[in-house]
């Protein structure tokens, strides 16, 4: 790695390369010494001890590479003091073995080729913690995801990357330096987002829990999706009658803030200290608290209706599907909590008359009213943004929107729901009879590999579309349904039971996926032709009504919200948990979790547990009072900075300033604020920025140890 | 309009059923497409595409072979191919398709060529003249319009796109996005729209002809049914006719008709014209240009009502 060795070896052209990097690596070195806060023990004057721990993982890595070869050459890389292999580095006798080897070996930095550090770094940090060493003295070579996965049928040349991941690592491990994690205190405040039956379940626990807790919901009212059904499966619960209490709870909890019609606006900090902006759209309408802080004793909206029963405005109702019509000030349905009526400015005309129709009591109609913003301090937040139904007219050989009688399963929910447009009476939308019989058909859009489509399965399909057949047996007398399906998928507890009980009542079950629909122009039936696969034979069946289990996909503002708080998402959409089985409920970014559909399509009892579990690993850090920030962060060299300020407009997280110190000006950092991203230290042009854990020293001996090969 | 002005040129392949059944659709072809600035030169020495479901079905490696032949052929007058049938379509454009994507098929089919001296490149594309009138880049309905003379206002056609052209869905790779939908396209009506007529929907539009795939020469019978199928349905509408991409659908339409009257004693005197056909009338051609005489079914009827 010193620059004597490498102009021997290497060519012309890489000698006035090496040289290049080797003024400033030594430059650089030097800084080390006046870096404020990198002053570390006795450690860094002694030399580099390196352990160097290669994992098999079972059959992933050893099956793809020599590990013995590795380990030999691991052994001769410069500043290896020890080299072990082992079958599962992670399991106890694994770390076991690197706690033994820092004390007999005398380590002074570890190295273990693994995994990734997004999955085992804080563990191998406890095992070099627990030998005796500073947790950061540790830096991890993923020879498993980067190499034997991807290279699994190469086993030389994946052998020879594991060596250059190890030499890499090696190199950085020889400059780590003792770091020391802060603690910062967290605010005892949470955030959900969303409030269907996940949000609500997981804002209730948390209230339930003594913790303050802000409920955001963009639409006009709480529930969700679920307030839109009407029976549940398989119990066949009345969906609002379970829904409601909850949603009054909600309304009621001293320790929920609910604000509907609200979305979240920006969102700044880290875990503990997120300062989130809510913006609540212009309502139109004051709730009673709002009229009273305008001076309006007693005013505000109380429900009564009265504008409604003037409004010229005619739209049609989202929450009906479109299937009933709405006021321009309108709520969606009688149940609705809160009960505060909502102007759709897109469509009001202005006219007053419902200002009129309110009264000078209530006073509660503000035409004039606007977007507001509110910056709230929370600790943790959950997300719980659902979803909403794949666009199921992409499908064109089904022909919804094409051909009137085909509906979807939300519009089927809407039309057998009591409270809903027909009053709970299943009718044809051509013509307004009582369809005899219906065609359900199953993985709409859902299992699709076409590319148009969804290749997930949606999992509460299946369920629902028994319900439905269920529901119409029982409504319509004679009324036969015809379930199209692939594989019936009734999975969770007591729904193979319920399976069995819908085939008893006497709906008809036919294997085989829709291949198209064709309507009757006379008549305007339709004509379900599909492959009946237990048959062996095509069938083309001629049925009243078709409904489309059409697939799910995230709603339409999940993108949006999970950038404001730096989630991920896997290929589909729905957001990425931190482990699918060890975490299903956190995230990448500390202090963020998710609940229900927007994780992966859920039903109702899997969405609640998700909840639950969200809210309890939300409450932790509030619980705990502080927690400790990796220390990552960027310093600068007061010496070297020449306080241009540069970096200042430069840092994302606002966490750089510019101050007056012994009469000049430098830069200063806000730990808690930096991220540890770099980008200061990168640009700054005078070298005056120490980037923590990744020093430039470290990143070039890094580089040179690519660079250079084996022939250092 | 003028006739100098062609800003494209293409390998005009005929096929089979073009040439020797329905001449019309090949003047029809070259006609139209020189009002529109594309020129459409022979492809000298062109054999049978050869047909995809008879060939395919019996000896794939015939079929790339003979393919590849047609595709050299091209490649050696530096051009890419325009055709106008379907069945030419999925030979001619799969085969060049896979040939360019799969090494191992190209070098076993160039060790074929070699004994005729030989070899595939992969250096040209291949396009179906319908491609060519709807994409923009080419032509696109908004010249198609501007080229009609004599619109065919009030004449109701209905649309058979034929299945070679557009399926399978997940191998078609066409620069226009909406001609990409299999199940419910509507870009023919498009055209159709554009010159003056009117397209009307019919059950099941997307329903083979019948013919396809070696069932007209393995089972007349079997054809002829889903050929009267499509014809209840078209008739269900009152179509006053039928406009086909594709001579093999217009063979199984025009002469089915006749055979459909001799086997099962019903008539439905639809006229059938392929959609150059029908363009070549929209932009002032007589039916002798077009050769509309020489079809099976009478278009008199039709002619009267829009000429």
């Amino acid at each position: 790695m010193t620059e004597k060795k490498a102009t021997t070896k290497k060519t012309e052209s890489k000698k006035q390369d090496t040289k290049k990097v080797a003024p400033v690596k030594q430059e650089v070195k030097k800084q080390a010494a006046v870096a404020p806060k990198t002053a570390v023990g006795s450690t860094t004057e002694q030399k580099p001890r390196i352990g160097v721990f290669i994992c098999h993982c079972g059959t992933n890595i050893a099956g793809s590479m020599d590990i013995n070869e590795v380990q030999k050459y691991a052994e001769t890389i410069p500043g290896v003091a020890f080299a072990d292999n082992y079958q599962y580095m992670c399991s106890t006798p694994g770390q076991g073995k690197i706690e033994k080897a820092i004390k007999d070996k005398k380590l002074t930095g570890i190295v273990v080729a693994a995994c990734t550090p997004r999955l085992h770094e804080p563990t191998f940090r406890t095992a070099t913690k627990e030998g005796g060493l500073n947790p950061f003295r540790f830096e991890m070579a993923n020879i498993r995801d980067q190499n034997s996965w991807v290279h699994m049928h190469d086993r030389e040349g994946s052998t020879e990357k594991a060596k250059d991941a190890i030499r890499i690592a090696v190199a950085k491990a020889a400059l780590l330096q003792d770091l020391y994690p802060k603690s910062v205190p967290v605010e005892k405040t949470a955030m959900v987002v969303g409030a269907g039956v996940g949000g609500m379940q997981a804002a209730l626990d948390l209230a339930a829990a003594g913790i303050k807790t802000y409920l955001i919901e963009a639409d006009t009212s709480i529930g969700g999706r679920m307030s839109q059904l009407d029976k549940t499966f398989p119990t066949l619960d009345c969906s609002q009658c379970i829904l409601t209490p909850k949603m009054v709870d909600v309304g009621r909890s001293p320790n929920i803030e609910l604000m509907t019609w609200s979305e979240v606006h920006s969102v700044e900090g880290y875990i503990g200290n997120f300062d989130v902006t809510i913006r609540k759209k212009a309502r139109g309408v004051l709730t009673p608290k709002e009229a009273e802080a305008r001076g309006i004793v007693g005013g505000g909206c109380n429900g009564c209706g009265d504008c409604d029963a003037v409004c010229p405005v005619v739209k049609p109702n989202n929450f009906e599907v479109g299937m009933k019509p709405r006021k321009a000030i309108y709520i969606n349905h009688p149940q609705v909590v809160p009960l505060i009526y909502t102007i759709d400015f897109t469509s009001c005309v202005k006219c007053g008359l419902c200002v009129t129709a309110c009264g000078p009591e209530k006073r509660a109609i503000d035409l004039e009213s606007k977007d507001e913003f509110i910056t709230v301090k929370i600790g943790t937040a959950i997300l719980a943004t659902g979803y909403d139904i794949f666009p199921i007219e992409n499908k064109k050989e089904w022909g919804y929107k094409r051909y009137e009688n085909v509906i979807t399963s939300l519009e089927f929910e809407r039309l057998i729901c009591a409270s809903g447009p027909t009053g709970g009476h299943l009718v044809r939308p051509s013509d307004g009879q009582t369809p005899m019989r219906v065609g359900f058909v199953l993985c709409a859009g859902s299992r699709d590999n076409t590319g148009n489509g969804k290749p997930y399965c949606s999992r509460f399909c299946c369920m629902y579309s028994l319900k439905h057949a269920h529901q119409i047996i029982e409504k319509i007398p004679g009324c036969i349904p015809y379930i199209f399906y692939m594989d019936i998928r009734s999975f969770g507890k007591m729904y193979e039971e319920f399976y069995y009980r819908i085939q008893d009542e006497g709906a008809k079950f036919i294997r085989g996926r829709v291949a198209n629909i064709l309507e009757d122009p006379k008549t305007k039936n339709l004509h379900v032709m599909a492959d009946d696969t237990l048959l062996d034979r095509p069938i083309d069946m001629e049925v009243d009504m078709v409904v489309l289990a059409s697939a799910i996909q995230p709603s339409a503002d999940t993108n949006r919200t999970r950038k404001l708080f730096g989630v991920s998402c896997s290929m589909d959409g729905w957001l990425l948990e931190a482990h699918p089985k060890l975490n299903p409920c956190g995230t990448t970014t500390a202090g963020v979790f998710l609940a229900g559909v927007c994780q992966g399509p859920k039903d109702i009892p899997d969405t609640v547990a998700s909840a639950e579990g969200a809210a309890s690993a939300a409450s932790i850090p509030i619980h705990m009072g502080e927690v400790e920030l990796e220390p990552y962060f960027a310093s600068c060299i007061e010496d070297k900075c020449a306080g241009c300020g540069m970096c200042v407009n430069l840092c994302p997280y606002s966490a750089l300033s510019l101050v007056e110190k012994d009469g000049r000006t430098v830069m200063q950092v806000t730990e808690a604020k930096c991220k540890g991203c770099g980008t200061c230290g990168g640009f700054c042009p005078g070298g005056a920025i120490w980037m923590n854990h990744f020093t430039t020293p470290q990143i070039v001996a890094q580089i040179d140890a690519f660079l250079l090969g084996g022939e250092q | 309009m003028s006739e100098s002005n062609a800003n494209f040129k293409f390998a005009f392949y005929l096929g089979c059923i073009a040439p020797n059944r329905y001449p019309g659709c090949e003047s029809a072809a070259i006609k139209t497409c020189k009002k529109l600035g594309i020129d459409l030169l022979p492809l000298k020495g062109a054999s049978c595409c050869p047909a995809p479901g008879a060939f395919g079905s019996i000896d794939l490696n015939v079929w790339y072979a003979m393919a590849a032949r047609n595709i050299v052929l091209a490649e050696q007058m530096k051009m890419d191919i325009a055709l106008l049938c379907n069945g030419c379509y999925k030979s001619i454009w799969e085969v060049n398709h896979k040939l360019k994507h799969n090494k191992d098929l190209r070098d076993g089919v160039n060790e074929v060529l070699k004994e005729v001296d030989m070899e595939y490149k992969g250096t040209i594309n291949v396009y179906h003249i319908a491609e060519l009138l709807y994409n923009k880049k080419y032509v696109g309905a908004d010249k198609v319009r501007d080229s009609v003379t004599n619109p065919l206002t009030g004449a109701r056609i209905a649309v058979h796109y034929g299945c070679h052209l557009t399926k399978p869905h997940k191998e078609r790779e066409f620069e226009d996005e909406v001609m990409l939908d299999t199940e419910h396209p509507v870009w023919m009506e498009e055209l159709v729209s554009a010159i003056g007529a009117t397209p009307v929907e019919y059950r099941n539009k997307m329903q083979c002809c019948g013919a396809g795939g070696g069932v007209r020469g393995y089972d007349i019978v079997h054809a002829l049914d889903i050929t009267n199928e499509k014809l209840i349905n078209i008739q269900e509408v009152g179509a006053d006719a039928l406009t086909d991409i594709c001579p093999f659908c217009q063979l199984q339409f025009d002469r089915g008709q006749i055979e459909i009257q001799e086997k099962f004693g019903v008539s439905y005197n639809l006229p059938v014209l392929h959609f150059c056909e029908l363009l070549g009338l929209a932009q002032g051609m007589s039916p002798q240009d077009l050769g509309l005489d020489l079809h099976g079914i009478s278009c008199d009827p039709f002619l009267k009502k829009v000429l």
